[in-house]
């Protein structure tokens, strides 16, 4: 836990910052809007006293009530992973600014979110599905999902699905989506 | 761009109901996908210049290493630009792991990168160690860090096997198979499984060293040095092979950062990015070797470094061996595992690059979240950037070069 690192962020994106930095064994995680992650990124990433020259990784969450956009970056100047959290991007319309200007290499991860998510990177000139086929119109990983419901519809109709344990909005009433826990 | 193929049609049954014939579409993989194009870039790349054409490579072409299908825009025998079409060993793991008890995701994750399957398992057991706030005991990090060198040093060998096959050469693959088989019958004998080997745990590993594995590993380590000398006599000092490989798909550094890129792929073009020492877990610390680079980014510089690497990895195994403490190789855990709500990410440096698993609990027996982070995923993408100017026949040779399992890439 780099105690240090946290004070420069609190220092650095104060008010920027969407709610505290939280601190676990080798993690260090900030929240933003999804409007200043391009911004909070591109100062990571050039600030001499961050250097965040690699971003290890780009993913999607959906927590049952907003979607998110997680980014996890390494510097040599910190011992810590830094966590970036674009947070509340709404379920309806999820939409976050492209970094790919900042990492090219983001371009597939980001076009695996919007498969997966159906999140839009605004800026990415490449946003079509990556994994599932084309003519599908599900986003799998979302809460939401029904895998039932989705079978009947796509193209392997008829094929035998793992059962599926949490069920999502149009399952019978009383049942709801899972929904994430903060600690 | 056309919306229907005219070209020629095929009657076959259909899967369903074998009463039913169906006329489908012969071409399935025109290179041209028969819809409007999605996006920008997508347009640009399917619209032909002067003296262009497509050609499309897979998706069972053999030397793809996988299912991968690439469509390749040529002018006469240069690649001008491509397009690699991803999903057909898409499995959905991650999907699969929101609604699969903690402990079996081991067994979920080890098909996906195949050669090289206790890394998978690593990163995930270290993300949920993390989350329980689990102590592993010294012996269980031990045991960890020998069996995956020992995987690490059978996929690079496997590397050098089959890189060399996409130049052209089928004895050096033949050779790394006696290597790669020794390895893979040892964990064999440690794990019980030759490939998928469903080892690691929360706390530790499943088993303890054995007999068999021991006098195994201690036959094979007497010879391993002299024999990796003698698999990489018969490329470094073949002319043909230097020669082709040599300048072949340069990345600079620069780039390689800018795409993400990690592991061998990365260290080949001067940056000394290693998560085994820039983000040091287990017991790596107490370990002392060095983080081979090279500063070319070639083609020629990756496969020479990855056989540095194998030099490395017999001196971990060796410190591995005579540093072995003794104790137990699992902590106490409930049977049931249900971690406190929370995230966590870990990263191990997997052969090819870092392989990393990003978990969310909300405090059921089932992860709300597991990302999967492949690294073949973002090397498969620089081909695109490495590629356009070469000739077709080294399309392979570079991807060979980045080292990308399919089984990764797709998840």
């Amino acid at each position: 836990m780099d105690r240090a690192l946290r004070r420069r962020l609190e220092a650095r994106f104060g008010d920027r910052l969407t709610g505290p930095v939280r601190q676990r064994h080798d993690e260090t995680e900030i929240r933003v809007g999804p409007g200043d992650v391009p911004d909070t990124l591109r100062t990571l990433h050039d600030d001499p006293s961050f250097r965040f020259e690699f971003l290890s990784d780009l993913c999607g969450v959906d927590t049952g009530l907003v979607m998110q956009v997680v980014y996890h970056l390494w510097s040599e100047t910190t011992t810590d992973w830094l966590r970036v959290i674009a947070d509340g991007l709404s379920r309806d319309d999820p939409r976050v600014p492209s970094i790919t200007s900042l990492w090219k290499g983001a371009e597939w991860m980001e076009r695996e979110a919007y498969d997966m998510f159906g999140i839009t990177f605004e800026g990415n000139r490449d946003l079509r599905r990556i994994y599932m086929p084309p003519d599908y119109t599900s986003f799998p990983l979302r809460k939401d999902f029904f895998l039932a419901d989705d079978a009947a519809r796509s193209p392997g109709a008829g094929v035998r699905h793992q059962e599926q344990t949490h069920t999502p909005r149009n399952a019978p009433p009383g049942r709801a989506i899972r929904v994430a826990k903060e600690a | 761009m056309t919306t229907s193929h005219e070209g020629p049609r095929l009657r076959q049954q259909s899967q369903d109901d074998p009463r039913v014939m169906l006329d489908i579409d012969a071409g399935a993989f025109e290179p041209v996908p028969p819809y409007p194009p999605r996006t920008e870039r997508e347009a640009e790349f399917y619209t032909l210049g002067d003296g262009e054409m497509f050609l499309n490579m897979g998706p069972q072409h053999p030397s793809t290493h996988g299912v991968l299908r690439i469509v390749l825009k040529l002018n006469g025998e240069q690649v001008v630009d491509l397009d690699p079409v991803l999903g057909y060993l898409h499995r959905g793991v991650e999907k699969i792991s929101e609604n699969s008890d903690y402990h079996h995701i081991v067994n979920q994750l080890d098909p996906l990168e195949y050669v090289s399957a206790l890394f998978n398992e690593w990163a995930y057991v270290m993300a949920g160690e993390k989350l329980l706030d689990l102590q592993v005991p010294r012996r269980a990090e031990y045991i960890r860090v020998l069996s995956s060198e020992l995987l690490r040093i059978s996929s690079h060998c496997l590397f050098m096997g089959w890189f060399a096959l996409d130049l052209g050469g089928l004895t050096p693959v033949l050779w790394s198979f006696i290597e790669r088989d020794e390895i893979v019958e040892m964990l064999g004998a440690l794990t019980g499984a030759r490939m998928l080997f469903n080892y690691f745990r929360f706390g530790g590993v499943n088993g303890d060293l054995n007999h068999e594995f021991m006098s195994r590993l201690g036959s094979w380590m007497s010879r391993a040095a002299s024999h990796v000398e003698a698999n990489t006599g018969l490329l470094n000092e073949n002319e043909i092979f230097v020669r082709r490989s040599r300048g072949l798909g340069v990345v600079d550094r620069e780039t390689a950062l800018r795409m993400c890129m990690t592991g061998p792929n990365l260290r080949a073009t001067g940056v000394p990015f290693d998560v085994r020492r820039a983000h040091p877990y287990s017991v790596y610390p107490e370990l002392d070797f060095d983080i081979p680079t090279r500063s070319e980014g070639d083609s020629l510089a990756r496969y020479l470094l990855r056989v540095d690497e194998i030099r490395q990895s017999l001196r971990i195994i060796d410190q591995c061996l005579h540093q072995m403490p003794d104790g137990p190789v699992m902590a106490k855990i409930p049977r049931k595992i249900t971690p406190r709500p929370g995230r966590a990410y870990a990263a191990v440096e997997s052969p090819r690059g870092q392989y990393a698993i990003y978990m969310m609990s909300d405090g059921t027996d089932q992860p709300f979240r597991l990302r999967i982070h492949d690294p073949s995923f973002l090397h498969l993408q620089s081909v695109g950037l490495l590629m356009p100017g070469n000739l077709v026949a080294d399309t392979m040779a570079v991807m060979a070069s980045l080292d990308p399992v399919m089984g990764g890439v797709d998840k």
